[in-house]
């Protein structure tokens, strides 16, 4: 079959909706397409036998000129890509884009191109990325969204935070009801930042996955909610539970952690990875609210911090029946 | 397996720290960052020697960026990392939190343009150090297992890799990467004769 007539390739060069630069040895620009023309706003007449530094000088020493070097001295294509260089070209969808300075989205390959009889070419290819960047964007949104929307915790596998806060809720309203007393308990992983920064943030994850299995394998009643609270801290919902029973469920926690003798050389006084608990207890009143409920188990978890670490403390509520 | 001299194996090594610490230096430039990477060490293995050492057993996945080149002597060029790392190290370039297990597809020409940059440094500095010319394809981006991703060029090739372990630093992280280039018998000597004229030039 014979080639193509150099009038069909021409015609062919004006209608691609790719932008195509061909570049000489010296840099000079020799071939400059319909479509360049219109999203550069410069018409080829304009830039023919014009070096790539005189029509982009913005661009001197930079990636794109780097690859147009590499590619007629080494003989190496590059690609550029719009992840790691944010529209190299000054190149615009519209006038009106191009009067605010909007940057069409590229992706830019630049490519060693022999021509017979004259010494190496380069060709450079600009694509129009901005509809798959806006798609990427709009997954990551969409993958952000849903997992806001999640109620297991990514990392231990357990309920997290927001699981947490609904049941809580539900809960609270249930034992306000039945007049029935609810119990939480709040737990803290001990001189945990000295774990992360000892061992590395690898291990400091799986250390948090260990610990949120021992802890989620205490409880057995189907209302009783073990959840991430948030880094390294646990919290757990104990429904129809008095003090005396929280302080049980507690103490079972403690001992199962200290039992996984997960090895912490920088601990304050264990040579194992210890969590200390603050335990709070209510039965609601028609005034009560689920903050003094978190807030009373928080004053009991730093209580036990302050009290050595590695301990239960419970928070006595005025006026509580419980 | 096929061995080098001590002293080829020294001018390789040489060659391809130069090569690397200019991929780096390209690097930092489109971070606004101090990147680093060194080849703290190359051999010759086969095919399935390589791809043990990437976990194909376990397997465990890869991504990788493939390049071919030829000329002065043909071979296909392969940067890989364990899939996880290639989501740090375009996490860490991007600067930005990808929610997703994998690359997207906007990622996936961000690693394969980090590939680029460091085959084309790597090739870059042999071709200077000899004078001799080579020529580079465009990169491709793959994701498997070692086996899978090595296997690519077919199942009858007998030929050697050479292989390099690449550390990556950026931000205070280390990463360990691997380089890879698929060389047959002929490019092997073809190899041999290009690091001979290096060092033929370095002793003029």
């Amino acid at each position: 079959m014979a080639d193509p007539s150099p009038y069909l390739l021409n015609s062919v060069l004006k209608a691609v909706r790719v932008g195509v630069i061909v570049l000489d040895a010296g840099q000079r620009i020799v071939l400059w397409n319909r479509w360049i023309e219109q999203h550069a706003c410069l018409p080829a007449t304009d830039v023919l036998g014009k070096t790539f530094a005189d029509v982009f000088p913005g661009m001197v020493d930079g990636r794109t000129h780097v690859a147009i070097r590499s590619a007629l001295l080494n003989n190496f294509a590059s690609l550029i890509s719009q992840t790691l260089n944010k529209a190299p070209f000054p190149l615009y969808a519209n006038p009106a884009d191009a009067a605010d300075d909007a940057r069409m989205q590229q992706a830019v390959h630049v490519m060693p191109l022999d021509v017979p009889d004259l010494p190496r070419h380069c060709l450079v290819q600009i694509g129009d990325v901005s509809m798959s960047v806006s798609r990427e964007r709009k997954l990551r949104e969409m993958a952000v969204e849903l997992e806001s929307q999640t109620l297991v915790d990514g990392l231990t596998g357990i309920a997290n935070r927001r699981r947490f806060d609904l049941h809580l809720e539900g809960e609270f309203r249930r034992a306000r009801r039945n007049v029935s007393p609810l119990s939480l308990l709040m737990i803290d992983v001990d001189d945990f930042k000295a774990y992360n920064d000892s061992y590395g943030h690898q291990r400091g994850d799986a250390c948090l996955a260990r610990i949120a299995a021992a802890l989620d394998a205490v409880p057995h009643r189907p209302r009783d909610l073990v959840a991430r609270y948030g880094g390294e801290e646990f919290a757990v919902v104990l429904p129809d539970t008095d003090v005396e029973g929280a302080l049980q469920v507690a103490e079972a926690m403690r001992t199962a952690i200290a039992a996984l003798l997960l090895e912490h050389a920088h601990a304050g006084n264990a040579r194992h990875v210890t969590a200390s608990f603050g335990v709070s207890t209510l039965t609601p009143g028609q005034e009560s609210t689920t903050g003094a409920l978190i807030h009373g188990a928080d004053r009991a978890l730093y209580q036990a911090k302050r009290a050595g670490r590695n301990c239960v403390m419970v928070h006595a509520h005025e006026g509580s029946s419980a | 397996m096929f061995k080098l001299s001590a002293l080829q194996h020294d001018a390789l090594v040489e060659i391809f720290n130069l090569g690397v610490g200019q991929a780096a230096a390209a690097m930092s430039r489109i971070v606004k960052e101090e990147v680093t990477m060194s080849v703290p060490l190359i051999a010759f293995q086969s095919r399935a020697q390589v791809a043990q050492t990437l976990g194909s057993g376990e397997g465990r996945r890869i991504s990788a960026v493939a390049q071919q080149f030829v000329g002065a002597f043909n071979t296909e060029a392969f940067l890989m990392f364990p899939e996880e790392k290639s989501l740090e190290i375009v996490r860490l370039m991007v600067g930005q939190s990808l929610t997703m297990e994998e690359l997207g597809e906007m990622e996936q020409e961000a690693m394969s343009e980090i590939g680029n940059i460091i085959l084309n440094s790597c090739m870059g500095a042999f071709a200077n150090a000899s004078g001799r010319e080579l020529q580079g394809s465009l990169p491709i981006y793959h994701a498997g297992t070692g086996d899978d991703i090595l296997g690519l060029s077919g199942k009858e090739w007998d030929g050697v890799v050479l292989a390099l372990k690449i550390d990556f630093n950026i931000e205070k992280r280390h990463i360990h990467g691997h380089v890879a280039f698929l060389l047959d018998m002929t490019a092997l000597q073809d190899l041999q004769q290009y690091v001979d004229d290096y060092l033929a030039g370095l002793t003029k």
